[in-house]
């Protein structure tokens, strides 16, 4: 039913692509790497924002807007987010499927053509972005900054890796700075947008039942022209923690929040993360994991209460919300839990039902377009292509005997709570 | 009875189901996705946080405490021999549950042993076990889910706005309740909901994706215990049309500020294809991000590209909220009603309606891409006697004429509430 196929358009550029008919829309990626800096990352942020507002054949934001819904309501979305000590920014179209289309019109054609002038042919003036473009853009970024405050567990996970990951590239948010973004000029950012074209690395990704010839027609000459030297990024991974530092805000909330920051003594490309990977979900990944059943369940301290494991900077985290007077108990219910299977108690049942969850969800991504998408990235970043079944088969292999060894590799780092007054 | 089958076809999505009503009183709807590994099944029953005074077959009339339909949700997944995610676990599924103003859903999803996980689905939301221990266990689980949602801005914002065009209706009150009213649910009041409005003539069952009709109604014929069709009742008191208030503020730790701007509508009749289609394309044409109002609030920057529009209906209310981020609200909500008041008096332009008709027309074929959607849209359609098919093609059916007249008829810049949420000192 699928078929993909893997082509490199330049050096550090590479162009992938599913081919699927169960959808009913295509969806087209240019996912642009980089690695993480305090310098780079706001002007990184900025420019993509700027790049999706207009371009030279759809000069403003409403005449682009107008084009992408013509096109039956297509969409054009640019999302940053940091995968390890990358910067990863993508910029996507997506639309419906030519088969579905009233008219007959070809909408993966024509949004091929759109979000690569969306990249190359930018709407510019004596070599900078317009300043209108660039004012617009940097307050929404600047906004966003501000709204992350707004939602308290985001924000308190959030505290969590500043204070963890302070001396570390990963500490740098995946947007940068307010001041970096202040000091951006229009002319600053055409020069950092043709260091990106220069030095990035490319994930072009086609997802969707048509051809995708004309996508990798249009992206093969843009890039012909450009004189590249890609970079590529390596993740630090501090291994094991020292004393666990403790973190407390203190703010007028109804809930206070407690995060945890493990150091899991193991990232890719170690072989022993499909073992932490499994370790995390049997802890707090499912509504039969230990944190779940014990902490929520029996001593109903919480609504959530779940763990998450960074596979690429190698941090377990934990994000819970609890009543103010309830977080130390918490806390030591959440160690228990740890503790318990660092001393091997986990039963075979607690093993099977969490591996049968997480083939499950692997296999059910296979039926959207955008877990399609994510595998594929998180495939990427893998360094080698696994299919579904390969990474099943690695998951169902992990022994108890590892989940435990990985347990052992827990060190606690840091510990942020945001606390009720 | 017995069971009847029809088939529903779309041309245009070039997709089909099957709608059954099962012997048993169940409405079954079953839409096949060829290729797809997993399928989604989801029961919702037609009861939601709004439904808090009601009878069963003409007798006395019961109120109950806010909040108790999201709270039999939680109880309903435990049995006298456990829990149903225990259950579940055995098979792989990922399972959940939702409680919303005018239904309460049951669903899970999985690539594998689906017949197993639709039994443990059928059998469990036709169990109820409550007792005082375990009512009282789970004061504290909600309790926090309650505070989680204090917390949340977004939320507030809403509830507030909906407290300030609302006298009487329950839609007001937040779907979980509050840490007092959860604290007078007992046994016996929640098996008299379940008791009123879990009869499976009153249930809706979805299943999308890799599962057929024979293997549904297999596991169906013998799973699901015979319903009597019998009489609700649900009682609301008289809202008036007029708002309640125009400006509702609350002060809360957020760096921006976020508002809602709720027109209250006219909610006398439930909402079908046709209006709904015209609806739909006349807000994107007034406020996507291809409008000129759009344009102008940005360009002003009254608003960020959180800004979003819906119509939120249900059961005697109606409105249709924009909201998102701004750093002046009330300047975001007087462009918001001149724009209006200006497209009544001048009409669409024919090249904004196309492009929104397209756009909506686009939307709704997207949205069948995913078995949850399918499933969820289609459960909602059903308790408003609405279809999905008819739906998309009543989209492609709308003239600009009918989105103008629709426009004369709501939106009334006389009848809006601005909720704002912003910091103190801001």
């Amino acid at each position: 039913m699928s078929q993909t196929q893997r082509i490199r358009l330049a050096d550090g550029v590479q162009f992938s692509a599913v081919r699927d008919s169960r959808f009913k829309t295509m969806k087209l990626s240019a996912n642009i790497i980089v690695p993480l800096s305090a310098e780079t990352a706001s002007a990184n942020a900025l420019i993509c924002g700027v790049l999706s507002r207009s371009c030279k054949a759809y000069p403003d934001f409403t005449a682009l807007s107008k084009k992408l819904s013509s096109l039956y309501g297509a969409d054009l979305n640019v999302s940053i987010r940091k995968s390890g000590d990358n910067q990863v920014l993508t910029l996507s179209a997506s639309g419906l499927d030519d088969r579905y289309t009233l008219g007959g019109e070809s909408v993966a054609r024509e949004l091929s053509q759109l979000l690569c002038g969306v990249i190359f042919e930018p709407n510019l003036k004596d070599n900078a972005f317009l300043e209108e473009e660039v004012e617009q853009e940097r307050r929404q970024l600047l906004d966003l900054i501000d709204s992350e405050f707004n939602e308290k567990r985001i924000y308190a996970n959030a505290q969590l890796v500043k204070y963890m990951c302070q001396n570390e590239v990963f500490g740098i948010k995946r947007y940068g700075t307010a001041e970096k973004i202040k000091e951006a000029t229009p002319q600053s950012l055409y020069a950092a947008w043709q260091q990106l074209l220069k030095t990035a690395v490319f994930e072009i990704l086609y997802i969707g039942d048509s051809a995708p010839d004309k996508a990798i027609e249009v992206f093969a000459e843009a890039f012909g022209r450009i004189d590249r030297a890609p970079v590529a990024a390596q993740t630090e991974v501090i291994r094991r923690a020292d004393e666990p530092k403790h973190i407390t805000e203190e703010m007028s909330v109804a809930q206070s929040k407690l995060v945890m920051g493990f150091r899991a003594g193991t990232a890719l490309p170690d072989r022993e993360i499909y073992a932490t990977n499994l370790m995390c979900a049997i802890l707090g990944g499912t509504a039969n994991s230990k944190l779940f059943c014990n902490v929520r369940e029996k001593q109903s301290l919480c609504y959530y209460c779940s763990s998450r494991y960074d596979k690429m900077k190698g941090i377990l985290f934990i994000d819970s919300g609890v009543e103010g007077e309830n977080i130390e108990k918490l806390e030591a219910g959440v160690m228990h839990e740890i503790e318990d299977m660092q001393n091997g108690v986990i039963t075979d049942f607690e093993i099977e039902a969490t591996k049968m969850a997480i083939v499950n969800a692997y296999h059910t991504s296979n039926d959207t377009v955008s877990g399609i998408e994510s595998w594929y990235m998180a495939q990427l970043f893998d360094g080698s292509f696994k299919s579904i079944e390969e990474m099943a088969a690695i998951i169902n292999a992990v022994t108890k005997e590892e989940i435990v060894a990985a347990a052992n590799r827990l060190t606690l780092d840091t510990v942020y709570v945001l606390k009720n007054r | 009875m017995d069971t009847t089958i029809k088939e529903v076809k779309s041309a245009r999505a070039g997709d089909s189901y099957y709608q059954i009503k099962h012997s048993s009183g169940l409405n079954i709807y079953v839409y096949p996705k060829e290729g797809y590994r997993s399928a989604y099944a989801i029961i919702g029953a037609n009861y939601g946080s709004v439904n808090t005074c009601f009878s069963l077959d003409g007798g006395e009339k019961i109120t109950v405490p806010d909040g108790i339909a999201h709270y039999l949700e939680h109880k309903l997944f435990e049995s006298a021999e456990g829990d149903a995610f225990t259950r579940y676990a055995e098979t792989g599924a990922s399972a959940n549950a939702y409680t919303s103003f005018e239904k309460t859903c049951y669903l899970f999803s999985c690539t594998d042993k689906f017949d197993e996980s639709f039994e443990i689905l059928l059998d469990f939301v036709q169990d109820p076990y409550f007792t005082a221990q375990t009512v009282q266990k789970e004061q504290g689980i909600i309790g926090q889910e309650i505070k989680m949602y204090d917390d949340s801005p977004d939320w507030r914002v809403m509830f507030n706005m909906l407290g300030g065009m609302y006298h009487n209706h329950p839609v007001k009150i937040d779907i979980a309740g509050t840490v007092e009213s959860i604290a007078e649910i007992t046994a016996e009041k929640l098996y008299a909901c379940y008791n009123t409005f879990y009869n499976l003539n009153n249930m809706v069952l979805c299943v999308a994706g890799n599962a057929t009709v024979e293997q549904v109604l297999k596991t169906c014929d013998r799973m699901l215990k015979p319903s009597e069709a019998h009489t609700i009742q649900n009682y609301f008191a008289d809202e008036p049309y007029a708002i309640v208030e125009p400006y509702v503020e609350q002060s809360f730790p957020v760096s921006m500020p976020i508002f809602n701007l709720g027109f209250k509508e006219h909610a006398d009749a439930v909402l079908h294809e046709k209006e709904l289609a015209e609806i739909e394309i006349l807000l994107s044409a007034l406020a996507s991000p291809t409008s000129a109002l759009y344009r102008e609030l940005m360009d002003n920057n009254l608003i960020n590209n959180t800004f979003s529009y819906e119509l939120f209906e249900g059961p005697g209310y109606c409105a249709v909220i924009f909201g998102g981020e701004s750093r002046a609200p009330k300047q975001a909500a007087e462009m918001i009603k001149q724009y209006i008041t200006k497209i009544k008096q001048e009409g669409l332009s024919a090249e904004d309606f196309e492009i929104a008709k397209k756009a909506v027309y686009g939307d709704s074929i997207s949205s069948l891409n995913s078995v949850s959607n399918i499933a969820n849209m289609i459960a909602d359609y059903h308790f408003n006697g609405n279809e999905l098919f008819t739906y998309i093609d009543a989209i492609a059916a709308v003239e600009k004429e009918d989105v103008e007249k629709r426009l004369g008829n709501m939106l009334d810049v006389a009848n809006c509430t601005l909720s704002v949420v912003k910091n103190a000192e801001a």
